[in-house]
């Protein structure tokens, strides 16, 4: 009897909790931005970085003063990089009356709000969202990354540089961020002259065998190949799968790549990823006083050397900050116009640019790659190309 | 007198969910614009609409006919896009422009039904080779028609994410189909609502009738049936035919409500709570046997689901419980553990919850439990 008891005081508590829940969580006056971030599933590590780089930017703000006077407060939601739990977390967020919103890590999550936020007038700045389509009208939707068309095209500028006229693609026709990258790829190649002499297709994105694909790209002869795919099949399939299938040229990926290094499995032959190349929003190790500032104030707090996603969470914050004291107010359509300007410069540590007229940052990227000994595998700045040639 | 008895049953459900209904559109219509009315709760009852379709549907296949089926998802895919594609169309042939259009409506039905019927041919084509066998091929060949249907989907130019996106990722059923939005799904709430009722009625009504009768037979002892009489092959793929039009219909709420489709929704197992795996689980949490259980084992997931990552109160718990929140899978895991260790058959069992014969019912179980009581209390003065 007593057990029960306890059990209907639980749910009690838990009822009255979720009853008088809305409201209690924020200071008066503090300015509330919301993060959707998919902090656990298949690609955790992107939402781990995001969640990090704006906790740090918030830190860092609320100590010289917030914004306007105001201090700054987030609030963490989880889309699992599935769809229906970004529109759930978004709907939960502007039911609390969030206005500003960061997210979400990929196109295919961020692609489910962008028309809610257009609807609700909420604003939302997707720190890594490449795909083209997002910011097509003029609305709601802005983002502090480039977009698929140039990250895709750099990267066959890349083989047109490195003198290869003939180039393999494995990729995954079924999801907005591989097929985005494989469609600017190829338009690019095309513009350059380069044959685009094997194509190849996986069913999804988080297939675990590319055997076929790279054998395929063997028979073609081809020593340059664009797989543009998500660090959680990069490091365990398909470089090492590559290398078996006897494929020992170049392989280029985008910024998926990122934190590939954390999840190559263990006792593998590591000198795998030798040769294989990724264009990213920035490099952890360039000197300049900004991106070193950051680098060393993310680590100190969180001992690791931040991610593409954790630098571009970080700017999101930031970016808001300057549209909000542009504007001189928090309300989301003030935001809108203020970010909708072409005219502001975001100096960040992506790079410093300003936004075109869909809301898509102009700026360059950093071309990769990563280098093994065969004990651990690191990354290296090749080239940062600012503009296609 | 039993005749008599369940069409007393019927009316009495018939007024009690028209006064529900009224009383909700009521609130609809004085609530209708309210911030967490339309952005919490709205969506959510959308969201419970086809996970409680999709259970039930499930249910009749596992629960009644004791047949595992591990791709029950890959139906409600087909439903979703068939829906979803079929809207679009529809629009762009000008057959109606906009969801105020009266043929919106015309649109709307045609595409629920079209999905169903989708999905139960293609269950008929899965069903037909492999219930006509005897063990567990089902789950089989269910497991992997979950999978192929998934690629299929995502490799056919007009249907994958960049089929339906053409032009905006935002897919652009938001604009142009079946889509809705927040305010849209306010206004057509009463759509999803009838849709739900009528699904789980006419499921009910299957389960009740003598095909009904019949798949619990072949559940309890297949040769015993087939020796009275009963088609075992012909009534298996029927329900199992049946069942797939239920989840053809639960894919095209999934449409209405999430205005983007993305096949990892519909995987063998993925991050969230809407995959086969935990179809299954829905089922037996409700009680295999027992429509209302699932409907309400439903409910509970997507409540649990929903509590988990965006309630208010999971900020006020002291970290360490917090810590266990980040992992909601973990949740899941110890909900059931908790539900199968008191209640091993599941919440309901094999019990239906009835409005008739809930005073009786309620009545008998007070009477059991206090005899259980009056026994264990012997029992101590005795020993």
């Amino acid at each position: 009897m007593k057990k029960r008891n306890l059990i209907f005081l639980v749910l009690a508590f838990i009822f009255v909790f979720t009853l008088s829940g809305t409201g209690v969580w924020a200071a008066d006056d503090a300015i509330v931005i919301g993060v959707i971030s998919p902090n656990t599933g298949a690609l955790a590590a992107y939402g781990i970085g995001i969640s990090t780089g704006a906790d740090l930017a918030v830190e860092e703000i609320n100590a010289a003063g917030g914004i306007l006077g105001r201090q700054v407060e987030l609030i963490h939601t989880d889309d699992q990089s599935d769809p229906t739990e970004c529109l759930n977390a978004f709907n939960s967020l502007v039911a609390k009356g969030v206005q500003l919103i960061v997210g979400s890590a990929t196109s295919g999550c961020t692609s489910a709000i962008t028309d809610a936020a257009n609807e609700e007038e909420v604003c939302i700045l997707s720190p890594t969202a490449t795909a083209d389509s997002l910011t097509t009208e003029d609305d709601y939707i802005f983002r502090a990354c480039y977009a698929d068309s140039f990250q895709g095209a750099i990267a066959a500028a890349y083989a047109k540089q490195a003198g290869f006229e003939r180039v393999g693609v494995v990729y995954c026709a079924a999801d907005v961020y591989s097929k985005g990258l494989f469609d600017s790829f190829s338009k690019a190649c095309a513009a350059y002259g380069i044959e685009v002499a094997a194509e190849q297709s996986t069913a999804s994105l988080d297939v675990q065998d590319y055997t076929n694909q790279f054998n395929a790209m063997v028979n073609a002869g081809v020593d340059f190949v664009y797989a543009p795919y998500y660090y959680d099949v990069v490091g365990p399939y398909v470089v090492p799968q590559a290398r078996a299938a006897g494929y020992l040229g170049i392989i280029m990926g985008a910024d998926g790549y990122d934190t590939t290094p954390d999840y190559v499995v263990a006792g593998a032959d590591l000198t795998a990823f030798n040769d294989v190349y990724w264009t990213n929003h920035y490099d952890p190790s360039d000197t300049s006083e900004i991106v070193s500032s950051f680098v060393k104030a993310y680590e100190e707090k969180y001992g690791s050397i931040p991610s593409a996603f954790g630098a571009t969470g970080y700017d999101c914050v930031y970016m808001y900050k300057a549209a909000i004291e542009a504007a001189g107010a928090v309300d989301a359509e003030a935001v809108r116009d203020a970010l909708a300007d072409t005219s502001a410069v975001y100096e960040c540590v992506t790079g410093t640019f300003s936004l075109d007229e869909s809301g898509t940052p102009m700026k360059g990227a950093a071309i990769i790659s990563f280098s093994s000994d065969g004990q651990s595998v690191s990354a290296k700045l090749v080239d940062v190309v600012s503009q296609l040639p | 007198m039993n005749l008599k008895k369940t069409s007393n049953g019927y009316l009495l459900n018939t007024v009690v969910i028209v006064l529900l209904f009224t009383a909700f559109q009521i609130l609809t219509k004085v609530k209708g614009s309210d911030g967490s009315f339309k952005l919490v709760l709205v969506p959510s009852l959308w969201q419970c609409c086809y996970l409680m379709v999709l259970a039930c549907s499930l249910n009749l296949v596992l629960g009644f006919m004791g047949q595992l089926s591990l791709g029950h998802c890959g139906f409600m895919a087909v439903g979703a896009y068939t829906a979803a594609l079929l809207s679009l169309a529809c629009e762009r042939s000008g057959f109606f422009t906009g969801k105020s259009d009266p043929m919106f409506l015309l649109v709307m039905i045609a595409s629920f039904l079209a999905a169903g019927t989708l999905s139960a041919l293609l269950s008929l084509l899965v069903g037909i080779p492999a219930l006509r066998l005897k063990g567990d091929y089902l789950a089989i060949i269910t497991l992997g028609f979950g999978m192929i249907i998934v690629n299929i989907i995502n490799n056919l130019p007009f249907c994958g994410q960049d089929g339906l996106a053409l032009g905006s990722a935002a897919a652009s059923l938001y604009k142009n189909g079946l889509g809705f939005g927040s305010k849209a799904k306010v206004q057509f709430l009463w759509f999803a609502l009838i849709v739900t009722i009528l699904s789980l009625t006419l499921m009910f009504m299957f389960v009740r009738s003598k095909y009904g009768r019949a798949i619990r037979a072949i559940r309890d002892d297949e040769i015993a049936a087939s020796a009275s009489g009963v088609n075992v092959a012909g009534f298996k793929v029927l329900t199992f035919a049946y069942s797939g039009f239920f989840a053809g219909i639960a894919g095209a709420l999934y449409a209405c409500t999430n205005a983007t489709l993305s096949t990892s929704s519909f995987a063998f197992t993925n991050g969230g709570i809407l995959n086969s795996t935990f179809v299954v689980v829905m089922v037996v949490l409700g009680g295999m046997g027992s429509l209302t259980g699932s409907a309400v084992a439903a409910a509970i997931m997507f409540f649990v689901n929903y509590q988990i990552k965006n309630g208010t109160w999971v900020d006020l718990l002291p970290s360490s419980v917090k810590g266990i929140f980040e992992y909601p899978m973990l949740v899941y895991a110890l909900v059931l553990i908790v539900v199968i260790l008191f209640r091993p058959k599941g919440i309901f069992g094999s019990y239906e919850f009835s409005l008739q014969n809930l005073i009786p019912d309620l009545r008998r179980a007070a009477a059991q439990r206090k005899a259980a009581r009056q026994e264990r209390k012997e029992a101590r003065a005795n020993g």
